[in-house]
């Protein structure tokens, strides 16, 4: 096989649970080390290579390290143990507004966030219609990008960000925006980006666009890969362990609020209901 | 090729900023593009706003205290050789020190050298700075002074160490008030302290000599003075120009350090 166009080798990134952390000083000079107190592994040893053309769907629940995943290969985040190497370029469908900006009109924020993300003044110009068309806001080019809707916004920024001539794309959940007829043309996009053997990085929660798009699964669980195989094989896995409707609910409320409770309590795992007036939370924590 | 591990050496560092370079120059672009796009008056208000606070002082120390004014002649002059580049010093560190947070959409979107969110603020005040220099010329003929010839390198050497200085600052405000938000206030008191601990309204030759040594030590203090040396070459002094260009290193690097061991905590708190 050819050179991996992602590895991801013994990846861990740890998280704080509660608000406050450690204290300056220990950062600067300390740095590396283990988990401590009130500190959870968000990633932990996740290893694996991507080659070119793969299409790869990200599942688990809310939680468990699919964003941060995306976020380590993206490079937006740095891994506080092993390593996250991608030959060639990124486009990030993450956060796909972040480039813009309120105050200039549609069109310098065209050439901005494209400009942001690599692209050469020519580049742009060349398919600066495209985008327009593409997002179909040929009568707002000259409006303030603040005046659009919330819609309209989310339009421009996935046409600029999917026009970027990267060889990466990473997908995390940005198809639940806009209108039925966009959301359309944005999968015909992706799936025209596939065929151009460009490589695919989605975290979602549809059975059906993981399997419309990813040919391969990996499958999170707190924090952990538990499953990396074709995609139907982890969809199937990750549907049974979820089990029905009533007991996944139920099973993610009872988290959620033992989520909460730690976060604010830091405590482990008793099962009283206390509500949250200790704010002091680190130190309770040993 | 983009390999996400923490330990990148400083040359790595380097070459990635250089290797962003062209991303940079349009972030500068768009931070005056920004600045001047949502006010009817726009580039107007980098000349007027130095002018104004200027002619305030002016007014207030030639007119109130007409006996004793504290600078060179003619004081306006002299003030404003002061100001703007102090104007620069003050907006940088003030903005450096939010520029993690008001970017981090951007900083969660894009894959750049994280020091870009701190050099571009300040390049795009070092251009302002620029931008207001015809109004020191305006003066400048319109009192007749006479510039002495060693502005030539003066005001470009001044610009450097200001720069490095304001560099290494930023980049370690940028993260710390990230981890610790109560800093933006300390900052604000402090500006404001360090304007008044630098000959900014007054020269120091007025000063008692027991605390000139302050203003020796101070390197914002040596910097301002050589960038109205090139006015008043009186006040050039090598000595104290070198020693505020050590010190600025010396910031940088430390500056830079700090922002390097905390860049991945930081990330994951924006």
């Amino acid at each position: 096989m050819s050179e991996p166009i992602i590895s991801v080798q013994d990846v861990s990134v740890r998280f704080h649970r509660s608000r406050r952390h450690r204290s300056i000083r220990d950062l600067v000079f300390r740095g590396q080390g283990g988990v401590r107190a009130g500190e959870f592994w968000g990633l932990r040893h996740i290893s694996f290579d991507v080659q070119p053309g793969e299409a790869i769907g990200v599942v688990g629940r809310n939680g468990q390290g699919k964003s941060t995943l995306l976020k380590t290969i993206a490079g937006v985040l740095i891994p506080d143990e092993g390593r996250a190497v991608v030959n060639g370029g990124v486009a990030p469908l993450i956060e796909i507004t972040g480039g813009f900006v309120g105050d200039l009109t549609v069109r310098d924020n065209i050439y901005l966030a494209a400009g942001l993300h690599g692209m050469s003044k020519k580049q742009i110009a060349a398919s600066f219609d495209e985008i327009v068309e593409f997002a179909e806001i040929e009568d707002f080019v000259d409006t303030p990008y603040k005046h659009l809707s919330s819609g309209m916004k989310v339009r421009v920024a996935f046409s600029v960000v999917s026009r970027l001539n990267e060889p990466i794309m990473l997908v995390d959940e940005v198809l639940a925006v806009g209108d039925r007829a966009f959301r359309d043309k944005c999968f015909e996009r992706i799936d025209e980006m596939l065929s151009e053997g460009r490589t695919l990085f989605m975290v979602s929660h549809s059975e059906a666009n993981l399997t419309r798009f990813c040919t391969r699964g990996l499958y999170l669980r707190e924090g952990q890969l538990v499953h990396d195989g074709p995609i139907a094989e982890v969809v199937e896995k990750y549907f049974s362990e979820s089990g029905d409707e009533a007991a996944l609910r139920r099973r993610h409320e009872r988290r959620m609020r033992r989520m909460r409770r730690r976060g604010l309590l830091g405590d482990e795992d008793d099962d009283e209901d206390d509500e949250d007036d200790d704010t002091d939370g680190l130190r309770s924590v040993v | 090729m983009v390999d996400s591990s923490y330990t990148r050496s400083p040359w790595a560092r380097v070459r990635a900023i250089w290797g962003a370079r062209r991303i940079f120059l349009l972030l500068v672009r768009r931070d005056l593009k920004v600045r001047y796009a949502n006010s009817v008056l726009g580039y107007v208000w980098t000349v007027l706003d130095p002018l104004l606070m200027s002619l305030v002082y002016w007014a207030v120390f030639t007119m109130l205290f007409a006996r004793d004014v504290p600078g060179d002649d003619p004081y306006i002059v002299f003030l404003l050789a002061g100001m703007l580049p102090w104007q620069w010093f003050n907006s940088t560190v003030s903005q450096s020190a939010k520029a993690l947070r008001s970017s981090s959409r951007l900083i969660r979107s894009t894959n750049l050298p994280r020091e870009i969110w701190v050099l571009r603020v300040v390049a795009s005040n070092a251009v302002e700075y620029l931008f207001a220099l015809p109004v020191l010329a305006g003066f400048l003929i319109a009192f007749q002074v006479p510039l002495h010839w060693n502005m030539l390198y003066t005001l470009p050497l001044a610009f450097v160490i200001m720069a490095v200085l304001l560099c290494g600052i930023g980049l370690a405000l940028s993260v710390l008030t990230v981890l610790v938000p109560d800093l933006n206030r300390v900052v604000a008191i402090f500006l404001r302290l360090f304007f008044y601990a630098s000959p900014v309204l007054y020269s120091t030759t007025r000063l008692p000599e027991e605390i000139r040594w302050v203003y020796v030590a101070n390197p914002v203090s040596d910097i301002l003075q050589l960038f109205r040396s090139g006015i008043f070459p009186h006040y050039l002094n090598w000595l104290h120009v070198g020693y505020a260009a050590a010190v600025s290193v010396v910031v940088l690097a430390l500056g830079w350090w700090i922002f390097a061991r905390l860049e991945r905590t930081v990330l994951k708190e924006l």
